[in-house]
């Protein structure tokens, strides 16, 4: 499964920028009528659309000038499978009005939509839709907001956040720790959290990596495939240690974060993915969210 | 007046909010009532700041006024530092009479005998406590008056409390210095850190209320666990259940106000046990977690768990001991032997 089949390594380079970045989450219908072909007149229309804004009085920095260029560019190696359509990646930068001698651009948000073995929801698409389901937002939310505004109206289609269901966190942190890692690794790192109390409690509850690693290796019995039932076993095991020692039900408190040396990720769709070795299966997951929260 | 002492007190004031200044500078009585009252309290923080250094200048303030002023902020916000707390062994069983001259002295020879360029302020309160700042510089710089360390020390107890500033190179110095001062010969940190100044000290001299180890078979007074029913339709399900989780979480617990803490940790280093069936981890080795728990009042809020359901009654030892072993920083291991079930921590 990772790393998927005709796609051993993405280049580290391109997808560098990926890594060690708090992306929000969004799942994204899919686009009317997108044209490859035209990323430099989309750039340069989502580019008077975000000065127009800014003219309205919706301005993104006050007492900042600042003008904001626009770069669309396609990333043809992120993506499942060739019945995937290619990333979309869509940069923001500024270059600040006072300094135009030393004019270096500098990147104050980007955001990219992809979509990895994304084949449900690509599958029984009509024609002149374009399916990248998944959207990744880094920087300032009025420019998301500014962003994801163009988008949908320019192409039709629905943003909406992506929340990550404690169900899913299980899932996430159980897969991961199951990872093979070259380097030392950090731990694997649960967060509850109970809020409902009168004074609110949060529990951290870090596990070294190697005895993490070993507990998943004995509870998954496929290598290459994940059940459910796997994954409840292996929180349930974390569940019955945590008991033991503290006589508290940790399955009913609320799991808000997990992280790991592969990535990290909270409920309130927020993910950080630290190391490019499992950057395709990770994408995958989320495309897979993504595409359930759609449909 | 040095002009780093008049950025310092500005800076100092600045911190204060707006409506605490006159007070603060009241209990500080560098100024006079007179220098006080030409003081325009109601405009922007930034003017009273230079005010208040203006009069400073005319009764030429050095730094160790400025220190106090310092102290008394300090005092008055303790709980936006972290403390953690020291205690001291003495040699023999004798009580001396404690000279605060002597102590001051004692402290302040023994630190500059090592550093030359050390701010040390002393200030004592009514509750016998007597709070120490310490500016530390180097050889070469003048002390950072910004990164003070702040020691409370309560001279009938053996016990000090110590908000170090990020300079911790200068730790094994103000240890030494608060011995030697004290007339006792050990000094060792103890695990435990809050922001709670109070509750520290509660802990530590045991101010709080404790739990008691009787197990009574009827519900203590007064005990009406749920609020009233107007409707006497809606019955209460487990109603025993929850009067004996209610029960024992104040025997547990103690009737009183908990202690108010941040955080506890614990380093497990025990042995992952399962059900036999599950077929899973069998190691002869420890699984190593890391156990953290936060909250604005921790011992409160792990009090209303097995009421809330998210655990049984009794909670663990390994929390409810917290107040009574004095500690937040745990590190467990297996207790070999005959009870496999129970931890030892060191």
């Amino acid at each position: 499964l990772f790393p998927p089949p005709g796609q051993e390594s993405v280049d580290p380079q391109k997808t560098a920028f990926l890594l060690r970045k708090a992306w929000t989450l969004y799942s994204v219908t899919p686009l009317y009528r997108f044209r490859r072909a035209r990323l430099r007149d989309y750039a340069r229309l989502l580019s008077a659309f975000i000065a127009a804004e800014k003219q309205k009085g919706l301005a993104v920095e006050v007492g900042v000038e600042l003008d904001i260029k626009v770069a669309l560019s396609s990333l043809a190696e992120l993506r499942g499978s060739e019945l995937d359509q290619a990333a979309l990646l869509v940069q923001l930068s500024s270059r600040s009005r006072a300094s135009s001698r030393n004019s270096e651009d500098k990147l104050v948000w980007s955001g990219w939509f992809c979509s990895v073995f994304g084949d449900d929801l690509s599958e029984n698409l009509p024609e002149d839709f374009t399916s990248l389901p998944l959207f990744l937002s880094h920087g300032a939310e009025s420019y998301t907001a500014l962003v994801g505004s163009w988008f949908q109206k320019t192409f039709d289609c629905c943003f909406r956040r992506l929340a990550i269901s404690p169900q899913n966190l299980s899932w996430m942190v159980a897969m991961w720790a199951g990872c093979k890692l070259d380097r030392a690794a950090s731990a694997v790192e649960l967060v509850f959290s109970v809020p409902r109390l009168a004074q609110p409690l949060d529990i951290s509850y870090a596990i070294h990596p190697e005895d993490a690693k070993a507990l998943w290796d004995t509870v998954q019995k496929t290598p290459g495939e994940i059940t459910q039932e796997e994954v409840d076993v292996f929180m349930d095991c974390l569940y019955a240690h945590f008991h033991r020692h503290f006589k508290i039900h940790l399955s009913a408190a609320k799991l808000v974060k997990v992280s790991t040396a592969v990535a990290s990720a909270h409920c309130d769709g927020i993910v950080k993915i630290l190391h490019s070795q499992y950057l395709p299966g990770v994408l995958m997951l989320l495309t897979e969210l993504a595409i359930s929260q759609i449909q | 007046m040095d002009e780093n002492v008049a950025e310092y007190i500005r800076r100092t004031v600045l911190k204060i909010p707006r409506d605490e200044i006159k007070m603060m500078l009241q209990k500080w009585g560098f100024l006079s009532e007179a220098q006080l009252q030409t003081l325009n309290f109601y405009q922007i923080k930034d003017n009273i700041s230079q005010e208040v250094v203006h009069l400073c200048e005319e009764n030429s303030a050095d730094i160790k006024q400025a220190a106090v002023l310092d102290i008394i902020y300090n005092h008055i916000y303790q709980d936006k530092r972290i403390w953690s707390v020291y205690q001291m062994k003495k040699s023999g069983e004798e009580l001396e009479y404690f000279d605060i001259t002597d102590f001051k002295k004692k402290f302040k020879r023994r630190i500059r005998s090592a550093l030359k360029n050390v701010t040390i302020t002393f200030k004592e309160y009514k509750d016998n406590a007597i709070w120490i700042r310490v500016a530390w510089g180097t050889p070469q710089k003048k002390p950072n008056q910004y990164k003070p360390t702040y020691v409370v020390y309560h001279s009938q107890t053996p016990y000090v409390f110590i908000s170090a500033s990020v300079l911790k190179s200068n730790m094994p110095l103000l240890c030494q210095a608060l011995i030697v001062a004290s007339n006792y010969h050990d000094i060792r940190e103890m695990e435990l850190r809050s922001h709670s100044l109070n509750s520290l000290k509660d802990i530590v001299f045991k101010r709080y209320s404790q739990n008691f180890q009787t197990y009574t078979t009827k519900p203590l007074q007064g005990g009406n666990v749920e609020p009233e029913n107007a409707d006497i339709r809606i019955v209460q399900e487990n109603r025993s259940e929850k009067e004996r989780i209610y029960r024992v979480n104040q025997e547990v617990f103690g009737s009183g106000p908990q202690p108010k803490l941040e955080f506890a940790q614990y380093r497990l280093e025990t042995m992952f046990k399962s059900d036999p069936k599950m077929d899973v981890l069998d190691k002869k080795e420890p699984f190593r977690c890391l156990v953290k728990f936060s909250s604005p009042h921790l011992l409160e809020s792990l009090k209303s768990l097995a009421p809330a359901g998210m655990a049984d009654a009794p909670l663990s030892p390994l929390l409810t001991c917290i107040p009574h072993k004095a500690r937040n920083y745990f590190k467990i291991r297996e207790k070999k032997g005959l009870f496999p079930e129970s931890f030892v921590s060191p």
